[in-house]
């Protein structure tokens, strides 16, 4: 006979204390409110599945989660290639390359608030230096006012926040890919792309797949910037999911709503994760770079 | 299949006030399977870097069948490499990997899969033709390696840069045994690089101790093992290595401590190190106070005719003396030193003495 101490699960009691005042009671506070009609503290009224009925038929949350997905898949498609682009143009060795680093990880050190301030100056059409110089060079810029124009600028500067930490990333898996493989290609004659295709794509794989993970979900979470770059606008032009829920939840106070709302953010961006994860992995089961020996 | 031959090679790296090869000479025959060997520091990585062409020497000249290769590019030089670790594309299949050089070279589809195919059946891997690499073994994976490096016909010289280093002590054996059977069937000219003495004396046909940049010897296993030229080859091949004692010249023979050990030709009088491999003297009880030396110790490694046989120790007036004989003294003993006289070699300044260079020299 086996014999069980169950005074072990003391053990993870602490853990789970833990989880449950940072994650579980909150998320369940949220979950609590998305299935009532809340007037007051002392008025409420259970409404079922009503709120999410409402939010997934209302117009502007189907307008935010649309502009929300092209967005983020922009901003993946534009600074994964970019970032490993940029991390194959850096120097690998020699003080160079520490220089480039440094230079590289700066726009990751500055603060998100002051990443939209410094953009919306730089943009500005009358005194940016970005904006006035695209006006006086003969373009019909103004990005406060064109969705275009602000889809442009916002695009533009989450390449020139983020892409550095793809880089980074890319960099540190460059890194580690043994030079024995770039050998080993030049004497099968293998092409540069075959190179790149055969010994750099599988050595970056897990970095890869991080680095993606990180942006996807950054991207789907954005507040901050668009809110001091464009506020939003013009109109709803760059209004995304966040922003659209603040707007509910502080300014409004509808909780219900916001709460139903939030709830299904949060499916929206697990789902995707798990999407996009399942999908890098399934490629090649037995998963594994040439780091591995 | 081609000769290579390195003509005064030396190699500097830049940076450095020392030449890593210095003044490099070798000829390594047609289908020959060659082995480098030497410790860490030797040069043995440079030098298969300069053969690869992922080096170019600072001096010197390279060439596979008379065509100097010295400058080439290592993608033009027909030349294959198997890593310490197996170097796959783990993306692709076996097929693939194998097919890789060829199709990069202008072979039709068809014709790289069934060349690839062939290889395949020679090492047993046909059946892993559609796995990824990245789901095989490790034996498995260096053995597609070596697929590869063998899969072009036309290839000139396969290196091999300590190939069974990641590989389990298990299947190490196994993997040699098939190396050096696919070298014999294709007639591959091969270079082996190995610090492990064993294996050069296995695999190759001639072998090149290096040390310190330079090679000290090459010659077949049986010319290094009976005819070291160079004391540190001596002491470096055979397991433990050659006893080298501090002795003299006297008369046309080897004396130690006075006493004669055997002729010494007509080698010139005067200090020399006496070297003798540990199998070729025996350690006898001595009566009295005959005795030469003092077992220090003894090894059994095993018995033959129901007698234990080993290493035995000895202390020869301060020097360490191995023999490798039926184990029937004790720690403590005096004992005799009967060496096979006709074996005795004499070195100089680390160099072997033989009698022609003796006379010539004198």
């Amino acid at each position: 006979m086996r014999s069980w101490n169950n005074r072990a699960w003391l053990g993870v009691l602490p853990v789970v204390l833990v989880v449950a005042f940072s994650a579980v009671i909150p998320l369940m506070t949220v979950v609590n409110y998305s299935v009532q009609d809340i007037f007051d503290l002392s008025n409420r009224l259970f409404v079922g599945f009503d709120w999410y009925r409402e939010t997934l038929r209302d117009p502007r949350f189907l307008a935010a989660l649309g502009r929300q997905l092209l967005f983020s898949a922009l901003v993946l498609g534009i600074e994964i290639p970019l970032g490993i682009l940029v991390a194959r143009s850096l120097p690998r060795r020699g003080a160079a390359a520490g220089a480039w680093l440094v230079v590289i990880a700066v726009p990751l050190l500055i603060p998100w608030n002051v990443v939209g301030t410094i953009w919306q100056m730089f943009a500005r059409p009358d005194i940016g230096l970005l904006g006035a110089g695209l006006s006086a060079l003969g373009f019909d810029f103004n990005f406060t006012a064109d969705p275009v124009d602000a889809w442009v600028v916002l695009l533009l500067m989450d390449v020139w926040h983020w892409t550095s930490l793809v880089a980074l990333l890319a960099y540190a898996g460059l890194a580690a890919i043994p030079e024995a493989y770039y050998q080993a290609a030049e004497l099968d004659a293998a092409r540069r792309w075959q190179v790149f295709r055969h010994v750099e794509l599988p050595g970056l794989k897990p970095v890869l797949l991080i680095a993606g993970l990180l942006r996807l979900m950054d991207s789907l979470m954005i507040y901050t910037e668009p809110f001091v770059l464009t506020g939003g606008g013009p109109g709803n032009s760059t209004t995304f999911l966040s922003q659209h829920l603040t707007t509910m939840a502080v300014g409004q106070f509808d909780l219900g709503p916001a709460a139903a709302f939030s709830v299904l953010y949060f499916l929206v961006i697990l789902l995707l994760c798990w999407l996009f994860y399942t999908s890098v992995m399934r490629e090649d089961d037995p998963q594994d770079g040439p780091r591995e020996r | 299949m081609a000769e290579v031959r390195l003509l005064s090679v030396s190699h500097r790296y830049p940076g450095t006030d020392a030449d890593t090869l210095r003044q490099l000479d070798l000829t390594i025959e047609a289908g020959e399977a060659h082995a480098l060997l030497g410790g860490s520091g030797a040069g043995k990585t440079t030098l298969v870097n300069l053969l690869s062409g992922l080096l170019v020497p600072s001096a010197g000249n390279l060439t596979f069948d008379d065509r100097d290769v010295t400058r080439l590019a290592p993608r033009d030089r027909d030349v294959a490499q198997v890593f310490q670790f197996p170097v796959l594309y783990q993306s692709m299949t076996v097929a693939d990997i194998l097919a890789f050089p060829l199709r990069n070279r202008g072979w039709r589809r068809a014709a790289a899969r069934e060349r690839a195919a062939d290889i395949a059946e020679r090492l047993d891997l046909a059946a892993l033709l559609g796995t990824r690499a990245a789901a095989l073994t490790l034996f498995q994976k260096q053995l597609v390696a070596i697929g590869r490096a063998l899969v072009r016909p036309d290839i000139a010289l396969v290196l091999l840069d300590e190939p069974l280093t990641a590989v389990e002590p298990a299947t190490k054996w196994q993997l040699r045994r098939v190396i050096k059977a696919i070298q014999r069937e294709l007639g591959a000219t091969m270079v082996y690089v190995t610090h492990d003495q064993t294996e050069a004396l296995t695999f190759a046909d001639r072998i090149s101790v290096m040390h310190d940049g330079a090679i000290l010897q090459t010659g077949t296993p049986e010319a290094l093992y009976d005819k070291p030229d160079h004391e540190h080859v001596a002491h470096f091949i055979g397991s433990p290595g050659m006893n080298l004692l501090g002795a003299e010249v006297a008369d046309g023979t080897f004396r130690l401590g006075g006493r004669v050990l055997g002729p010494a030709g007509d080698l010139g009088a005067g200090p020399c190190t006496v070297g003798f491999r540990p199998e070729w003297a025996v350690l006898e009880r001595a009566g009295g106070d005959h005795g030469v030396a003092t077992v220090t110790g003894t090894r059994i490694l095993g018995v033959e005719l129901h007698r234990p046989v080993g290493i035995v120790t000895a202390d020869l007036d301060g020097q360490l003396l191995r023999t490798r004989q039926v184990i029937d003294v004790a720690v403590g003993d005096r004992v005799l030193l009967r060496p096979d006289a006709d074996r005795l070699l004499g070195f100089r300044n680390g160099r072997r003495l033989t009698a022609g260079a003796e006379r010539a020299g004198a």
